[in-house]
């Protein structure tokens, strides 16, 4: 056990650099993922066939396994951390649209019946029912993105993105499984605790929700 | 380009995806059952498959690795516990989708409560069972070329070998096989859904 | 044929039943009839042993049922419930031959009686191979029906199965649930919260109030002679509508039997004897009222069996409005001779004036009024 510790001791600076890097990485990409994917989830509503043909795509990106994508991207932009970013953005896309998408055409009508009823425009209707109400359906895809994304992020090392790919990669070329699991456990750890966040926050917007209802 | 390679690594891929999602639906499609019975303790289960869903798959592989050692062994271990979420919720939930009216009925006319499951409740559950095992399915090839790193075989052998060396052949050798496959059994298993809803 | 002997069933400190001694002949159509949380449903689902009494006997067919086997039970007795609850993936003739099947019947003969089953009802067997998906809910409800009987239990126990159809529906299979009972001789125990449908069906009104049986009378004993007051207000408050007769809709009936102006002759009148009707109002490709053929006209033209019944329809006849005088109606009746009046309300027919339905009406007032006095 204290050889488990003394390892983590001596590779002190590679872990924590790499887990800055992983956060880094996976925040960045989750945060593009966010600012593309709700409003085109919000915009697919207003278009419901280019909705389906959206939705279509997106779902065959996520069919492909990431190890693929990220050698695909690595052909095309070569080595480094960008085309690992491009590759986890595009994968969180898919159920943050969804989330968007499905949340808003979910809504009970007749809030919007009685919306426009008060005389609101597209625009206060979205803003003051739409996404109030669709916000739990948004927040459950974006956790499930994060979660693909901080997944995926441990393989962003192999085309040189760097992140705890690279401890995991390092430990394993030398027989460290010691090593190993200091990179496979932050990244675990770290899956745990975005989950939990994101849950309390799910939670949150749903009793938000109950409570105006009650009212 | 090595084809009889790349044929026998779709083979191996393959086999690691059957045996990881079987083994995920021999011990999820009971547990969903017993579920059923025993709503009380869906709420732990579920807390606990949900957590298990969550672990990276790379940290998921490493950590049966360090059980099972480096091999295919770790990888189907490894699906089969990814599997389990897919699987188990989809069909607790198809099985608990069986109207109230309906299942009364069905005691009312005298089935047994083996006899509501078989003809009742696992017929109408069928189409989600089966999407569960799709998704399952989906993710599983995925994680099979995953789980190059930890030293199995499958496709993801190519593609990393191709990323490695810079062979943009040999990657793709890998890669097209397996985005193909998914795709094709995505197809394959929504096609048999929709068999199966026939009556809608 | 089926007997209780003081049943109690109680869910913790709530008791549902107090003590229910009660006895149902073979051939009875008996009604469970009370407000909501008297216990009806409960005592219903008693005797197919979906819930186990705390305390007291039941006996069906003379046997003690707690020493039954439930499924064994169940499957001498039929069940319909308001949910229906067909089968969804099974078609209306696997629906209907499911209980022969669990009870090992060959092919051949369950074959025969779900045939046999939906001529009872009136319903074509192209039927058979129709998933429940595309029936009506009246159609659905027959075949719930139908499946209930399929073995032939001499009990038929019915949970408010008309409740979720619409009027029209209602009475129809209303009359078919009669005429079924009469003819096979079943033993019906139906649960219903409607007093009208009770007083149409019931050979016995079993009232119950707050897990206890009130009364147990014919229709007529209790209009006639209302065991106390609760009894004399649940008639009263469930039939006040009925309990003037001012408008023609108090006096009509529902229960309409329409056909496109396009069908033929023979259509015309198969579809009249198969819902034992003396005519047929005619509607036109709007749905709009467009006429009435009676059989009696049928016969007196000459025509070819394969005429449209548009050209033979009479659009003369008079019609009344459904908030137009009941007297005036009846006037209209006697002046002009004719035993059937069309109720229309715009283009729509929404009912029929029969010199039954006046004379059921005006009974009805006349029973009540005895009970007052």
């Amino acid at each position: 056990m204290s050889s488990f510790f003394a390892v983590a001791v001596k590779n002190q600076e590679l872990i924590l650099s790499s887990l800055s890097r992983h956060l880094l990485i996976c925040a960045l990409s989750l945060a593009l993922g966010i600012i593309a994917a709700v409003p085109a989830g919000i915009f697919l509503t207003y278009r419901k066939k280019t909705a389906k043909a959206v939705l279509a795509v997106l779902g065959v990106i996520n069919t492909i396994p990431s190890i693929v994508l990220l050698g695909v991207a690595m052909m095309i932009f070569g080595l480094g951390v960008y085309p690992a970013i491009a590759v986890l953005f595009l994968y969180s896309l898919l159920p943050i649209v969804r989330g968007t998408y499905t949340g808003i055409l979910d809504i009970d009508p007749k809030y919007l019946k009685a919306a426009r009823g008060m005389g609101m425009n597209r625009l206060q209707i979205l803003r003051v029912v739409q996404l109030p109400l669709a916000m739990p359906a948004i927040v459950t895809g974006i956790r499930l993105s994060a979660i693909y994304v901080i997944s995926w992020a441990t393989l962003a090392a192999f085309i040189g993105g760097g992140g705890l790919g690279d401890v995991i990669w390092m430990g394993l070329q030398s027989y460290n499984f010691r090593l190993v699991i200091w990179g496979a456990l932050p990244a675990t750890l770290l899956a745990f605790l975005v989950s939990w966040l994101l849950n309390r926050v799910i939670r949150l917007t749903q009793k938000h929700i109950s409570r105006e209802v009650a009212q | 380009m090595n084809w009889p390679s790349v044929f026998s690594a779709v083979l191996t891929h393959l086999q690691i995806t059957f045996f990881g999602v079987l083994l995920g639906c021999v011990i999820g499609l009971p547990m969903a059952v017993l579920l059923i019975q025993k709503p009380k303790l869906s709420h732990s289960v579920f807390a606990v498959i949900d957590l298990v869903q969550t672990v990276p798959t790379l940290a998921m592989l490493i950590f049966v690795m360090l059980l099972l050692g480096l091999n295919n062994r770790t990888v189907v271990v490894s699906i089969a516990l990814f599997s389990l979420f897919p699987i188990i919720r989809n069909a607790y939930v198809g099985l608990n989708s069986v109207d109230r009216g309906t299942l009364r009925a069905a005691k009312g006319i005298g089935m047994t409560q083996l006899q509501v499951f078989t003809k009742v409740r696992i017929p109408i559950a069928a189409p989600m069972i089966l999407a569960g095992i799709r998704l399952a399915v989906v993710s599983a090839l995925s994680i099979a070329t995953t789980g190059v790193f930890i030293g199995a075989g499958g496709l993801g052998m190519l593609v990393w070998r191709g990323i490695q060396t810079r062979n943009t052949a040999m990657m793709l050798s890998g890669a097209v096989p397996i985005s193909m496959l998914a795709l094709m059994l995505e197809y394959f298993i929504e096609r048999i859904e929709k068999k199966l809803t026939y009556y809608k | 044929m089926v007997r209780f002997e003081n049943v109690h069933m109680s869910y913790g400190e709530h008791a549902v039943l107090k003590g229910i001694d009660l006895h149902i002949e073979p051939g009875q159509l008996a009604v469970l009839i009370g407000p909501s949380g008297c216990g009806k449903t409960t005592t219903l689902q008693l005797i197919n042993r979906l819930i186990t009494p705390t305390e007291g006997k039941i006996f069906v067919n003379g046997r003690d049922i707690s020493t039954v086997d439930p499924v064994e039970l169940r499957r001498g007795i039929g069940y319909v419930i308001q949910e229906i609850g067909l089968f969804p993936h099974m078609t209306v003739k696997q629906n209907i031959e499911i209980v022969p099947k669990l009870l090992g019947w060959d092919e051949q003969k369950r074959s025969a009686r779900s045939k046999e089953l939906l001529k009872l009802v009136g319903m074509e067997e192209r039927y058979l191979d129709v998933y429940p998906a595309k029936l009506s809910g009246g159609q659905q409800q027959r075949i719930g029906l139908l499946r209930a009987l399929a073995v032939e239990p001499p009990i038929v126990l019915m949970d408010e199965p008309f409740g979720a159809l619409d009027p029209i529906t209602r009475e129809s299979l209303q009359d078919e649930i009669m005429t079924l009972n009469k003819k096979l001789h079943k033993t019906v125990i139906f649960v219903t919260h409607d007093m009208d449908e009770a007083l149409k069906i019931a050979d016995v009104i079993i009232l119950m109030k707050d897990g206890n049986i009130v009364q147990a009378a014919t229709p007529k004993e209790l209009l006639s002679h209302p065991a106390n007051e609760f009894v004399e207000s649940f008639i009263g408050k469930q039939r006040q509508a009925v309990g003037k007769l001012d408008t023609v809709r108090e006096v009509m009936s529902a229960r309409v039997v329409c056909a496109p102006d396009d069908t033929s002759v023979v259509e015309a009148v198969d579809l009249m004897r198969r819902q034992r009707v003396p005519s047929v109002f005619v509607l036109n490709k709007e749905g709009g009222f467009d006429g009435q053929i009676s059989i009696k006209d049928i016969q007196s033209f000459s025509c070819t069996g394969d005429e449209m019944i548009s050209r033979l329809a009479n659009k003369q006849i008079p019609t009344v409005h459904p908030e137009g005088s009941a007297s005036e109606a009846f006037k209209i009746m006697m002046q002009e001779n004719i035993d059937e009046l069309p109720v229309v309300d715009g283009d729509r027919v929404v009912g029929i004036v029969t010199r039954r339905s006046m004379v059921t009406s005006l009974a009805k007032v006349v029973w009540q009024g005895e009970a007052h006095e």
